[in-house]
């Protein structure tokens, strides 16, 4: 099976400061990935080079086996769909307007088709916010707004999914259910990428831990053998420990 | 079963709306004025009603049409640039620049050059001249950001009002009132071929704007978001600027710089009608239009027989309007 995405090599920097340092790894349809690493690690920047928005100063990202520099931007955005960490929350736009923005990508028509309509729709029931699809954006709570905004990326009927910290700001029960949807997601062939901090979602959820620490791939494990070896615990803290939950799931706790 | 593409609807009756009023506006607004124009010495081509209406009404009302569309869209075209409902023309430095430009012109005493008004060339000269340092100043690592362009205009916003206050004070009594007067804004009877330039240019300018809007809705959410929709962020940024100051320029180039339209009536058309782009900013244009043509017309009648220039009618009603926007306004919060 051919990798959906190959990043090769990547490095990027603001100004003097590097961030990201020949960063290397590939995920196939079907995976989930967390990708882990203290602030400032470079997590936000790696998902701003794989969607296009950042372009890396040395090293190669691959769509499908193809090289993104080969891709225009709309191409990309048909491929790769990406919720950025911070949204304005005060926008003018209903939820409908908002989510209907995932299919410009995909079309030229001055206004959405009857198709389009039905995508959105379908990407809102899925997460359980076609009821507000007539509200104003700002009047939405913060569980109500990260749904729409998942519902946006849902729409945009990407190969690819990146999620910068989707579980911010959000209370337990939202948490899950936005996991949830990325999780069935990949279930349904689609590649998965969410930046957290939450490494108990990231364990419950995913399938692999990409950590990023001093601008590289620290360690990269399936979410399986996390248990096994738990050193890449210590990129966050000398205080994690790692145990199991009555179900035998791993669990991370702090002393 | 599917959801009915609303949108169309919406877009078609508010549209439709907006040219009505538009056109309206048109037909009406040349008729009001200090003095009575009979229809009938018109239809018999009889002075001074038919000149009146011919050579002053008309053409004034087409100005005030064509200037306050172009305003209001540039106002609207800011605004998403800047994620901001506040933005105008004004904020990005370009009104500064023209200002500066035609009253470096008024404060040397240079009147026409070939026919040409010399507070025209001299309002596109600063505004181009600002278009330029700003793109200049605001472009980084081949990058441009809609925060540096606002802190760039900003900064050019200064310059520009400090420049504008030494010309006004070297200039002697005769030339500071001009310069007072025109930094009003006002609309005045223009030549038909002035008017069928700044349309020309307008028309153009809008076009090019308008087959963007989808770009416009994914830019005033933001530019990562944008970005991730297909589109190319700092050549739409870079593309909607120069765009934008051509249609200020062109504007505040005849009718000196009018402000609040440009965040009056974008404003209002995105709370009543919609915030997409696809609507907002054809339905922005006629109403601005429509808008800035009855205040001249306002001015025209509350005084007789001085006239109010149509900047300070605007003002008076854009003032407090403003205060009220900000009173409203919820501070913008991230989630």
């Amino acid at each position: 099976m051919s990798f959906l995405l190959e990043v090769e090599g990547v490095s990027f920097s603001y100004g003097s400061r590097s961030v990201l340092d020949s960063i290397a790894f590939s995920a196939k349809e079907g995976e989930f990935l967390a990708l882990l690493g203290i602030n400032g690690s470079g997590k936000s920047t790696l998902l701003d080079i794989i969607s296009g928005f950042r372009k890396p100063e040395t090293g190669v990202v691959s769509i499908g086996g193809r090289n993104q520099r080969q891709w225009k931007l709309r191409e990309i955005a048909q491929q790769v769909s990406h919720l950025p960490q911070a949204i304005h929350a005060d926008l003018p736009f209903t939820a409908e307007q908002l989510v209907a923005m995932g299919r410009y990508p995909h079309t030229d028509r001055w206004f959405e088709s009857v198709e389009d309509h039905e995508c959105v729709r379908a990407a809102m029931e899925r997460t359980s916010c076609w009821t507000h699809r007539h509200r104003a954006f700002q009047s939405l709570s913060g569980g109500e707004r990260q749904r729409v905004l998942l519902a946006a990326c849902l729409a945009q009927n990407a190969s690819t999914l990146l999620l910068d910290e989707p579980s911010t700001f959000l209370d337990i029960e939202q948490q899950l259910h936005c996991f949830n949807v990325l999780r069935e997601e990949a279930h349904g062939g689609k590649l998965c990428i969410a930046a957290t901090h939450d490494l108990n979602l990231a364990l419950t959820y995913c399938t692999r831990l990409i950590v990023l620490s001093d601008g590289m791939v620290a360690h990269d494990v399936r979410t399986t053998q996390a248990q096994d070896n738990n050193d890449w615990l210590a990129v966050f803290s000398s205080r994690l420990n790692m145990g199991k939950t009555p179900a035998g799931a791993p669990w991370v706790w702090y002393q | 079963m599917s959801t009915p593409p609303k949108l169309s609807f919406v877009a078609r009756y508010s549209l439709t709306l907006s040219v009505l009023v538009f056109l309206g506006a048109a037909l009406l607004l040349p008729w009001v004025g200090a003095g009575t124009i009979s229809l009938a010495r018109v239809l018999r081509h009889q002075s001074p009603d038919y000149d009146i209406l011919l050579q002053l009404r008309i053409s004034r009302t087409l100005l005030a049409l064509v200037a306050g569309g172009a305003l209001s869209l540039a106002g609207t075209l800011f605004q998403a640039m800047l994620r901001d409902a506040l933005a105008t023309p004004y904020t990005l430095g370009i009104s500064a620049g023209a200002s500066l430009g035609a009253v470096a012109v008024i404060a040397a005493g240079w009147e026409t050059f070939l026919g040409v008004p010399m507070t025209w060339i001299g309002a596109l000269t600063g505004a181009f001249s600002v278009l330029v340092l700003v793109i200049g100043g605001a472009f980084r690592q081949r990058q441009i950001s809609a925060f540096s362009l606002l802190l760039t205009g900003i900064a050019i916003n200064s310059i520009c009002a400090a420049f504008i206050i030494i010309l006004s004070s070297f200039a002697g009594m005769s030339r500071s009132f001009s310069i007072a007067r025109w930094l009003i804004g006002s609309i005045d009877a223009t030549s038909y071929s002035s008017l069928g330039t700044l349309a020309a240019v307008a028309l153009l300018a809008s076009t090019l704007i308008l087959t963007q809007a989808r770009s416009w809705n994914l830019l005033a959410v933001g530019e990562r978001w944008a970005a991730s929709r297909g589109v190319r962020v700092a050549s739409l940024l870079a593309q909607g600027y120069i765009l934008g100051s051509i249609l200020v320029a062109g504007a505040i180039a005849l009718t000196g710089p009018i402000g609040f339209v440009g965040l009056i009536v974008p404003h209002l058309v995105r709370s009543r009608i919609s915030p997409d782009h696809r609507i907002l900013m054809p339905c922005s244009f006629f109403l601005g239009g429509a808008l800035l043509a009855l205040c001249d017309a306002l001015g025209r009648v509350v005084m007789p027989p001085a006239e109010l220039p149509a900047g300070a009618v605007l003002a008076l009603i854009g003032g407090p309007y403003l205060v009220w926007v900000i009173r409203q306004r919820v501070p913008a919060e991230e989630i």
